[in-house]
């Protein structure tokens, strides 16, 4: 069987295809659509400048995922941690940054989260509770757990939530921290964004486990299986898991059967995915189906939705020219800040 | 005052900065109720609780990725890593995350790695590594390194209660080989200063961790055998290092002779040696000189260990052929 066959032997076979899930309250329906909608318009917005050559270095997003960070920040609590990847625009959107500050970072202003100190898709809020990532896949799993370890010692009933790919399941660091979690009964939810390639590499040539929760069994821990293009499954597991950890402190690995909808990023042109699973993944689609669900339910119009688009929009175009006009870093600062109290 | 060894003195440390800030809490493999392998931590489960001091499963990368969680949480974690050389399977979380976290997000990471380094024992090739070198190498990193219990116990508060990572380098030859009587009130010092333990005119020994009192021994053999008079500088904060110090040491000596028990291309010799030549070009009489150990693995055999480590008597050497440069 060759590695395309693979692949689309296990897309056919991804769980969670029916939604028997009910729809949350008209007030998270809006907030996980306009996360959702948000998050792609600004990926969109950088697909865009990067082609104009007005981005420093690569763009890298996550388009077609956004359901999973939309969801998870949705069932969060203001003390609880936060450590996202390279595809998880809608967790910074979800945690409440601001476009204008995301634009700032990715046009690497002074005014920025990182000042022009670090890039693209790394960068943060602790205010937030939202920690930037380093490249080294897993290594934020620990620093999450750690954070939520000391506002639990400092009596804050706090929740982490850390993001890693199918690809990332295969470092030791995630093998690590997830162990290392679950001795010490840190509630942590562990997700697992599987979109099926590392940047060429498919899931087939990643793991031989049927799928990556069977590995909770061995951490001694409770694996959900979800599908991550319908954020209202989404949302109905992470709050249950949520609820349930705050109180019964523990970690859960949750598995969220996705696809990866662009290159690794945008100089990739991803010829080797094969294209029926792009049309199979566009017809499931996380927006859409968000949209036609909280209309069906009668949540919202399509004019509510028009509107929630147009608005998203409006808030990207005005992110986008002040951070424009914003200050480029000043190279007298290139020393600055390499340790505290300088 | 009664004569405490440097592993003692550690543990008085740790005492006493758990004891005076609560947001203190140390972790590692087996420094719970077992007291570390070393004993480092012994008696501190019992006397802080286990919620503050903890074991871990094998896991530096973990135990350091959590730390820094921790510490831009408001707590100041200590992690032990029971030796160095076990360091290097989390060497990203040192370098990219902790040591980054300041300029990236001008959030503070106050914690603490400490880390038994150094050879004498018959540890071999993965339990004597002398790593201070990598360290210092990594931008935003401290790293510390005691030669003495006193300024063990003084420094390892000091780097507890800095804001930034810091490496807190102890040599395990010393634990148990060096005694001192220590002040009954701590001293306070702070990251950066050296301490000139010896002066004398001849020449200058800049050194650190366990050849500080080799240098000193062998300070004394050339003083008996020739007259021949040292400066011993015993560094102890590798990064940032005193500048000032070793420039004070350099104008009156002349002569300067690096020591360091670890090894020579890029070990942190070369950057002193390259420091003196950049800026006291003007004021040598003879070429810098390191004295390190050589490229190789630290050897098993007590034999060959014997020979790989710096020691008074070929420091003796290197200074006589230095002063009668």
């Amino acid at each position: 069987m060759t590695d395309t066959e693979i692949s689309n032997m296990k897309a056919e076979e991804s769980p969670g295809a029916e939604t028997p899930c009910q729809l949350p309250d008209a007030e998270i329906c809006e907030r996980l659509l306009r996360t959702m909608l948000s998050s792609r318009s600004a990926e969109e917005r950088l697909i865009r400048l990067y082609h104009q050559g007005q981005i420093q270095g690569g763009v890298f997003v996550g388009i077609g995922q956004e359901a999973i960070g939309a969801a998870a920040t949705a069932c969060a609590a203001e003390q609880d941690i936060f450590a996202p990847l390279i595809r998880n625009m809608s967790v910074h959107v979800g945690r409440g940054q601001t476009m204008l500050n995301i634009f700032r970072q990715w046009l690497t202003r002074s005014t920025g989260p990182t000042r022009g100190r670090d890039g693209n898709v790394h960068h943060g809020c602790l205010e937030k509770g939202v920690y930037g990532m380093i490249s080294h896949l897993g290594a934020m799993i620990s620093v999450a757990t750690g954070a939520v370890m000391a506002r639990r010692h400092q009596g804050i009933d706090s929740v982490g939530f850390a993001f890693i790919g199918d690809g990332g399941t295969s470092t030791g660091d995630f093998h690590e921290a997830t162990n290392f979690a679950a001795v010490f009964d840190v509630p942590i939810v562990i997700i697992i964004e599987n979109n099926r390639f590392a940047y060429s590499t498919p899931t087939s040539k990643q793991y031989r486990c049927d799928q990556l929760i069977d590995r909770a069994v061995g951490y001694g821990i409770e694996g959900i299986s979800v599908d991550g293009n319908d954020v209202i499954a989404l949302h109905d597991v992470f709050q249950k898991t949520v609820q349930t950890i705050r109180t019964q402190p523990r970690p859960v690995l949750i598995e969220c059967h996705t696809m990866r909808m662009r290159g690794h990023g945008e100089h990739d042109d991803f010829s080797y995915v094969p294209a029926e699973l792009i049309t199979e993944f566009k017809d499931k689609d996380p927006i859409a189906r968000a949209k036609s669900r909280f209309m069906d339910g009668g949540i919202m119009t399509a004019e509510d939705i028009d509107a929630l688009a147009k608005a998203c929009l409006e808030e990207i175009d005005d992110a986008y020219q002040q951070a424009l006009k914003d200050p480029t870093p000043d190279p007298e600062t290139l020393l600055d800040g390499v340790y505290a109290d300088e | 005052m009664s004569e405490c060894t440097y592993i003692d003195a550690i543990r008085e440390g740790l005492h006493a900065v758990m004891e005076e800030h609560e947001e203190v809490i140390m972790f590692g493999q087996d420094v719970g109720a077992f007291g570390g392998a070393f004993k480092a931590s012994k008696g501190l489960q019992e006397a802080f609780g286990e919620k503050r001091v903890f074991d871990t499963p094998i896991c530096e990368s973990a135990m350091i990725g959590s730390a820094i969680g921790m510490a831009t949480q408001g707590l100041r974690p200590i992690v032990e890593l029971q030796f160095v050389d076990f360091g290097t399977t989390a060497i990203h979380q040192i370098l990219n995350n902790a040591g980054t976290f300041h300029y990236r997000y001008g959030v503070p990471v106050p914690m603490t790695l400490r880390a038994p380094c150094g050879g004498g024992f018959g540890g071999g090739p993965c339990h004597s590594e002398e790593l201070e070198a990598i360290f210092c190498h990594m931008p935003g990193i401290k790293v510390v390194y005691p030669a003495f219990p006193a300024d063990a116990r003084a420094l390892l508060k000091a780097a507890v209660l800095d804001n930034s990572p810091v490496i807190f380098l102890e040599n395990k030859y010393l634990y148990r080989h060096l005694k001192e009587k220590l002040p009954d009130k701590p001293e306070t010092l702070r990251l950066g200063s050296a301490r000139v333990c010896r002066t004398g005119r001849d020449i200058a020994i800049l050194t650190y961790g366990a050849m500080v009192t080799e240098s000193l021994d062998a300070a004394t053999l050339v003083s008996e055998e020739f007259g021949y008079e040292a400066t011993v500088v015993d560094m102890r904060t590798l990064k940032p290092y005193d500048t000032d110090t070793i420039l004070s040491a350099v104008s009156i000596a002349n002569r300067v002779l690096v020591v360091h028990e670890g090894w020579r291309t890029c070990g942190f010799g070369a950057e002193l040696a390259a420091f003196v030549s950049e800026h006291a070009f003007h004021m040598l009489d003879a070429p810098v000189r390191r004295l390190t150990a050589p490229d190789t693995p630290v050897p098993f055999s007590p034999i060959l260990e014997k020979r790989y480590r710096p020691n008074a008597q070929n420091i003796r050497q290197a200074i006589i052929d230095l002063v009668e440069y």
